[in-house]
């Protein structure tokens, strides 16, 4: 029996480890002074923090990703409450069409979307020009993950609170803008959180309907392993893991500083 | 008028998911029965059947079919074996630690799945991290295939996946009441008994959502085949990808994207036959 | 014989002490509640005796044996937990086969014996059903029959009850009382309820902030409580303060305001200065206003179908009555008192005399 249990946690630690180890390696290897990607490094360095400092395709691409996750978040966001708000308040019979059918851009294979969606733009004679497809194809990917934090944030807690609201005289937009939003806001802001990250690193939809021109980060780095094995792209990877951390930790703060109000 | 009112809370979500995900797949549906095109068009005039039958055609991409669904069996199987104890481990915690770990379950989720791969291809690489690490402590002679074959992109997917495979399985588990097992224990069952006859049936939700959503994305994954695999292991996926965007045969592309989805359809209802639970 | 017993059993979560100390023996056969406000340590004994807490101090014994360090599984006991705890995969007639499967019994007898556990509860037409089918009243008779069905030495029952309706509570009241009796099996019930308490048990455990507070058959709780805590918790008590007048072998004689007083014929020792004691409402009767011990003004009257109770303001504070309906006063009017002197009960707190547990 103590055998079977310390197997137990043996393996526990083994497959906590394989969890984490690629990311570790990924900023080891961000820190290597030499000029490959070898192990063991060659001493410790930023240089290759520096050079992609240099490196406009880099910061570019980190902006224009930037601008796109922020906008599809945006987007995502109200479009995503509302349809939360209508399914837990309004939804009768239809409830399990709605979760479906705002959760299917996560549940559809993501190429396959990107595919469908390529075809679509050009069926409808815009391509992927003006970078409407990539946007529309971001909004996509992202809108489950607020649909699901917000309806989350909403779950076990009936509309009474905000009938109470009303029966003491405030108005329907009273009741909401002070009872149901306050209740919901941890959720939008995991939610924005997640939409943010998630369409920061979708791979699929960008390779896909990038179009001309510049490219999302992942595209970037994709295009540029493919050819390269410096540690340049261990430092991009470093620094967008970093922003994920940052983000995600401000989430964190803002969500358990609400939820104890 | 109120639920008219109600309503509009839903339209816009409605509209995007009919227009951009229900209209597409309608599209690639209708491009998959297209002529092929010819002097580098994507598709040509009228419809054809040449697209589903280039594919049962040519062996190199029919035999990709039963190859890559293997591959996301296995995926998915090893990502049971690896995520059953982990969930268990986190629903049994400590809320103090429940935090930590449920963040290490995450993590590969919040980071992007190029940067995902990329980390795999330094550790599993011929100089990567463990061959290195083999060589130096003088274990290996020559580095062992780690990469560029099924083993590693099975090990990368699994990697990449696990978190689909232990959020369902977690959420199983926190929603059963804990004194079910008490009451299997006071009935004279040891603790393997209780995971083989109590807790384990009750988590088959879980089990089937997670299975389920990991073999989908596993089949259907383009980056980390492409990394891991360095385009030697031919998925499926990957031929459709390269139909679509390096040869523009779109007809064809469509058609093995259909025939891809439609097996892997076939699959996970026979799973779901296989795994019906009829007291739920 | 003592089927059960607990020595000092003490139960600490980190620095709080949940069970400070429990002793208490249970007879074979005996039907035994354990009965406090919530957060006594009535669950916290439970599972101690169940094996699912360890106890950091004190011995429990089945028959006179240690069992503290035994696992739950090897206890033999039968648990019907609040949640009924059913195993939602699994039919009625396989919940009920489960624990004789671990004790690895023939087929045959499996089956035979789950259907006379069937039919002891009266669900043989359910037998092929999964849990979720069945309403709450035939989920529990399922717990029950489960738990019974392994023919264990013990039961315990955790609040089984809790998760009714009124109607059908009273009803699984009865049900479970007229089963245990007949299987004779020795059981320990979990409860907040004094009235499931009283109605169901041979013997009342009451309990407070970790300690046994008294046990006692469920008539003696009720009038001869060890407390004034025990008192109040378990049903109305109206506690008079009065100054002890004389006491002698033949009893104690006790002063009421306007000269009168009252008489408890049976001696209480060490009783002088002033003596606590407990009046319950129906043994208050109302009277003429120029009759009775005590007058008073009914402040608040409340019809209750059978009774009606009376609060009524007097010199010694308010009290409250229960008198028959056919018996009726209106709110302001002025009515006597009269006590039944010979079910008055002094209580012991009240005095600084020794302990007089029931
Ligand atoms: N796992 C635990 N950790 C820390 N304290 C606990 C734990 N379980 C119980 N306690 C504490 O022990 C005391 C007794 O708890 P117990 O559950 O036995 O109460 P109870 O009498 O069953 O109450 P209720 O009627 O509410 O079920 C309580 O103060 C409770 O807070
Ligand atoms: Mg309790």
């Amino acid at each position: 029996m103590r055998i079977g249990a310390l197997f137990l946690g043996l393996f526990r630690l083994l497959v906590y480890t394989f969890l984490l180890a690629p990311l570790v390696i990924v900023v080891l290897a961000s820190l290597n002074a030499g000029n490959f990607l070898t192990f063991p490094p060659q001493g410790l360095s930023l240089r290759w923090f520096w050079t992609f400092l240099e490196n406009d395709v880099f910061i570019d691409a980190i902006v224009y990703s930037s601008i796109l996750a922020a906008g599809a978040t945006a987007v995502s966001l109200v479009i995503g409450t509302m349809a939360a708000l209508y399914f837990v308040r309004h939804a009768k019979r239809e409830a399990e069409i709605v979760r479906i059918g705002v959760l299917l851009p996560l549940i559809l294979p993501e190429i396959l979307t990107a595919i469908a969606l390529l075809f679509f733009f050009y069926e409808i004679g815009i391509g992927t020009e003006y970078k409407i497809a990539l946007f529309t194809g971001h909004v996509l990917m992202t809108l489950p993950f607020v649909f699901l934090n917000v309806t989350t944030s909403l779950q076990g807690r009936d509309d009474s609170i905000e009938l109470a609201a009303r029966t003491l005289g405030a108005s329907r937009y009273t009741a909401f803008r002070r009872i149901t939003l306050p209740l919901i806001a941890p959720g939008m802001a995991t939610g924005g959180v997640f939409a943010f990250i998630i369409s920061f690193d979708t791979f699929g939809i960008s390779f896909i309907l990038k179009g001309s021109g510049s490219a999302p980060l992942p595209i970037q780095l994709y295009d540029y392993l493919r050819f390269n094995f410096t540690p340049e792209a261990a430092a991009v990877s470093t620094v967008s893991i970093i922003l994920t951390l940052v983000l995600v930790t401000l989430a964190d703060l803002l969500f358990s500083r609400n939820s104890k109000a | 008028m109120r639920r008219f009112r109600a309503s509009l809370l839903i339209l816009p979500a409605a509209a995007l998911i009919f227009l951009f995900i229900v209209l597409p797949y309608v599209t690639v549906l209708v491009m998959s029965f297209r002529a092929p095109g010819a002097n580098g068009e994507p598709y040509g005039p009228g419809f054809g059947l040449q697209g589903y039958a280039q594919f049962f055609d040519e062996g190199y991409y029919l035999w990709s079919l039963p190859q890559s669904l293997l591959l996301g069996i296995v995926t998915t199987f090893v990502c049971l074996v690896l995520a059953y104890p982990i969930a268990l481990h986190i629903a049994g915690a400590r809320r103090r630690w429940r935090g930590l770990l449920y963040g290490i379950v995450l993590s590969p989720l919040l980071i992007g799945i190029v940067i995902r791969s990329y980390g795999w291809t330094i550790l599993l690489g011929n100089s990567g991290v463990i061959n290195s690490t083999l060589r130096d402590l003088g274990l290996i002679q020559r580095p062992l295939p780690l990469m560029y074959n099924d083993f590693g992109v099975v090990l990368a997917l699994s990697h990449v996946f696990l978190p689909f495979m232990v959020l369902p399985l977690l959420s199983a588990l926190q929603s059963m009441d804990p004194a079910v097992k008490q009451a299997a224990r006071s009935l004279g069952a040891r603790p393997f008994t209780i995971f083989r006859r109590v807790t384990f049936p009750v988590s088959m939700p879980g089990v089937q959502t997670g299975c389920i959503l990991v073999f989908v994305l596993a089949i259907s994954s383009y980056v980390t085949p492409a990394l891991v695999g360095g385009m030697r292991v031919k998925t499926t996926t990957l031929l459709v990808v390269d139909a679509l965007i390096d040869q523009f045969q779109w007809p064809f592309g469509s058609a093995m994207a259909l025939i891809l989805a439609v097996s892997a359809g076939v699959i996970v209802l026979i799973f779901a036959r296989l795994t019906a639970m009829k007291w739920n | 014989m003592t089927e059960v017993s607990l020595r000092s059993l003490v139960k600490r979560y980190g620095k709080t002490e949940a069970l400070k100390g429990i002793s208490l023996n249970v007879r074979h056969g005996e039907f035994v509640s354990l009965l406090g406000p919530s957060g006594c340590g009535k669950s916290t004994t439970l599972k101690c005796i169940a094996g699912f807490e360890e106890t950091s101090d004190g011995q429990i014994l089945f028959d006179d044996r240690d069992i503290s360090r035994k696992l739950p599984e090897d206890r033999d006991i039968g648990m019907v937990f609040q949640s009924y705890a059913l195993f939602p995969h699994m039919t009625v007639a396989q919940n009920l086969a489960f624990g004789l499967e671990m004790r690895r019994l023939q087929k045959r007898e499996i089956t035979e014996r789950v259907g006379r556990a069937m039919e002891m509860v009266q669900l043989t037409p359910y037998a092929e059903r999964y849990p979720k089918a069945l309403s709450g009243g035939q989920q529990q008779r399922v717990a029950l029959a489960r738990a019974l069905v392994i023919e264990p030495k013990i039961l315990l029952l955790d609040e089984p009850l809790a998760n009714l309706d009124a109607k059908l509570r009273d009803e699984m009241r009865g049900f479970i009382r007229d089963l245990q009796k007949r299987v004779g099996i020795t059981t320990i019930y979990v409860t907040h309820d004094q009235g499931e308490a009283m109605t169901m048990s041979d013997r009342v455990v009451v309990m407070f902030d970790g300690e046994i507070a008294q046990a006692a058959a469920p008539e003696d709780v009720y009038d001869k409580p060890a407390s004034e805590r025990v008192a109040r918790f378990v049903g109305n008590a109206n506690i008079l303060e009065l100054p002890v007048r004389t006491n002698d072998e033949a009893g104690v004689e006790l002063g009421l305001p306007g000269g009168l007083s009252l008489t408890i014929q049976r001696p209480v020792p060490a009783a002088n200065g002033t003596l606590g004691v407990m009046a319950r409402p129906e043994q208050i009767a109302l009277t003429d206003p120029a009759a009775g011990h005590l007058r008073g003004r009914i402040s608040k009257r409340y019809f209750s179908g059978g009774h009606v109770e009376y609060h009524v303001e007097t010199d010694l504070g308010p009290l409250v009555v229960l008198a028959p309906t056919s018996q009726s006063a209106k709110e302001g009017e002025s009515v006597g008192l009269d006590f039944d002197a010979s079910r008055l009960w002094p209580l012991p707190g009240r005095t600084g005399s020794a302990e007089s547990r029931a």
